[in-house]
């Protein structure tokens, strides 16, 4: 074990020179490479132990029964969730219940989460709150809502698609060809028969016998 | 109690089930004495810390730092199987590729 520098020296010394030093000696020297390497390999002692923190799949028994004491759960009660390497460890898989579902009466702790100091807390907790998920009853089975809405909108979204291939709507003349017979009959009608009326009724010789007929018209 | 119909959209409470009441055997009752007993100690520690006249610091919940800390480091225990490899390809590799094909090749 090195001695530490102060002992060495009687002068007061740069500490963060010297942590800095060390750092850099145990990078040299460290197993880990990449970004493992420039971290620590110690966690600071002010949280808690390393046997109270969750850890891997518990395998024998003992192991079961220290994981149930870890989570303030009973032996028999205590179920982690099945180890296929989705990173659960021994985290104790509870009741798929909201917070919502909790006895609203009950003096909890906490009491807007309806917990009590030290319960285990579900893995989905902050999906659980009262705020969120809510897994109470509801007026119908959850089935059948899902099979009424899905089915609905399944429905409507068909029928539209088949709308949309075959449409059916009135049979209807080429509304391009309509706007060109009523433009030309506008014209002919109150542009060209006024005009020729009036240049007509200038000459008053040939003009007025016309006129005198398309009066009777 | 025994035509007591729960409020429409709640869950009945735990003490009003009938099974609490009826075909209980010992074994059910010690379980739910040992359970209670957990629960009462927990509520001990914490009212002895909730009402200490000299705490001046937060109350630390050990069950809220296991939460926080198997929330946050899921991969210490991870393993690749078919599963997680089938939805790791699905939810990382597949929209990237996909993406980007639409992208490249459809115009609004």
């Amino acid at each position: 074990m090195r001695t530490s520098e102060y002992v060495k020296q009687q002068q007061p010394v740069n500490m963060a020179g010297v942590g800095f030093r060390r750092w850099a000696q145990a990078l040299s020297k460290g197993k880990g490479s990449g970004i493992s390497a420039l971290l620590s390999g110690c966690r600071a002692a002010s949280g808690l132990s390393k046997d109270s923190l969750p850890g891997p799949y518990p395998k024998t028994p003992e192991e079961r029964a220290a994981a149930a004491k870890k989570y303030n759960m009973r032996v028999e009660d205590y179920e982690p969730y099945p180890d296929n390497g989705e990173g659960f460890g021994d985290y104790p898989k509870l009741p798929e219940r909201s917070q919502q579902e909790r006895d609203p009466w009950y003096q909890w702790d906490h009491p807007d989460l309806r917990r009590n100091w030290g319960e285990p807390m579900h893995w989905d907790f902050d999906m659980y709150i009262r705020n969120r998920v809510d897994t109470s009853p509801s007026p119908v089975p959850w089935s059948t809502m899902c099979k009424q809405l899905f089915g609905f909108i399944g429905f409507m979204l068909f029928m539209f698609y088949v709308g949309e291939k075959f449409p059916a709507y009135q049979p209807v003349v080429s509304t391009h060809l309509n706007a060109r017979i009523l433009f030309s009959l506008g014209v002919v009608f109150f542009i060209i028969f006024p005009l020729t009326v009036t240049i007509l009724s200038s000459f008053k010789m040939a003009g007025s016998s016309f006129f005198q007929f398309y009066s009777l018209v | 109690m025994a035509d007591y119909r729960e409020a429409p959209l709640a869950t009945r409470p735990k003490t009003l089930d009938p099974n609490e009441y009826f075909n209980l055997s010992p074994e059910q009752r010690r379980a739910e004495e040992a359970r209670g007993a957990v629960r009462a100690n927990l509520k001990r520690q914490y009212q002895l810390q909730l009402n200490n006249p000299h705490r001046k610091e937060l109350i630390e919940d050990p069950a809220l730092t296991r939460w926080v800390y198997a929330r946050a480091n899921p991969y210490a225990h991870f393993r690749p199987t078919n599963k997680t490899s089938l939805l790791g390809a699905m939810f990382g590799v597949v929209p990237l590729f996909a993406l980007y094909y639409i992208f490249k090749t459809d115009r609004v």
